[in-house]
């Protein structure tokens, strides 16, 4: 049901869910391929500049670190069907969400970690590199931290939205 | 971590015979009980929603046109989709758990329901609930 809804709105913003808010453009981090040029572009409306940044290594690493963490201390689910169940009984204190979720799902884990005022990361990778990044062997299209145990995930991304 | 599905909270029905159909929790089961061992809620809706009124409409005919038709209903929490609206209409004491046991108490239920449905519609307020969800 709530695809027919999507599909029919997303065009207009009529519906609860509100158009998914641009994650700030990050650009996929192939390993194999060389990332793209920074770019600069220029609005031709208000002539002010938006400067489209890769995301840079560093901060890659360091989200894969303290997610390493979390799943040796802390407290975790993995999955959709989880992740929306965490949101509804206030367990879940941030969610991370790949790349390449299909956007209705997006939308509908947005709503809910808005509603319950959690933070939300777009994490940087699809799901094969997100369950990569929890030290699993299979593939974990959204996650939610119940306990970040010894990390400091949840101060130091408070969801960018 | 805000605590959202709480009576009042406006949701959408999303499974079953009343799918896309707004109603407002009037009480809510986090822990779940013996029979029904998930998270679930009693839930208010709307079975039938009120019609499009327009300015030439005589008394009579918007008096028609603004009727409501509710219905009650426990549901799993994963079969409803929370959104941002809440509808403060106390149903606490017309909507009790003893009223789904039997269908004369159900039925006496939905009527008050709707009567306090309709009196809300007519002043306006919480237009989006009353609105027909389109898909």
């Amino acid at each position: 049901m709530l695809q027919r809804l999507y599909n029919q709105h997303s065009e207009t913003l009529a519906f609860p869910f509100a158009a998914t808010a641009e994650a700030g453009g990050f650009c996929l981090a192939h390993p194999l391929l060389s990332p793209p040029p920074r770019r600069r572009r220029r609005s031709l409306v208000t002539g002010a500049t938006m400067v489209v940044a890769k995301k840079t290594k560093k901060t890659q690493e360091s989200i894969n670190n303290r997610l390493a963490l979390v799943m040796k201390s802390g407290k975790y689910t993995l999955g959709y069907k989880t992740v929306l169940r965490s949101l509804r009984n206030n367990k879940g204190k941030l969610v991370l969400i790949a790349n390449n979720c299909p956007p209705l799902r997006k939308s509908e884990i947005e709503y809910y970690a808005m509603l319950a005022k959690v933070g939300v990361h777009h994490f940087n990778g699809n799901n094969v590199d997100l369950g990569t990044a929890c030290g699993k062997y299979f593939r974990v299209c959204c996650l939610s931290i119940i306990d970040p145990g010894d990390s400091d995930i949840i101060k130091s991304m408070p969801g960018d939205q | 971590m805000v605590k959202f599905l709480k009576p009042g909270k406006a949701v959408i029905v999303l499974q079953g015979r009343f799918a896309g159909r707004k109603a407002v929790i009037v009480r809510c089961f986090d822990e779940g009980t013996r029979d029904r061992p998930y998270g679930h809620c009693l839930v208010a809706g709307i079975l039938k929603y009120p019609k499009k009124v327009i300015r030439k409409d005589s008394a009579k005919k918007t008096a028609k046109k603004s009727r409501v038709k509710a219905f009650l209903k426990m549901v799993n929490y994963s079969h409803i989709m929370p959104t941002r609206y809440t509808l403060d209409v106390d149903l606490k004491d017309v909507v009790t758990l003893d009223v789904l046991q039997s269908r004369d108490k159900k039925v006496a239920a939905c009527k008050e329901t709707k009567a306090r449905f309709e009196e809300r519609f007519k002043t306006g307020k919480n237009r989006w609930f009353f609105t027909k969800l389109r898909f």
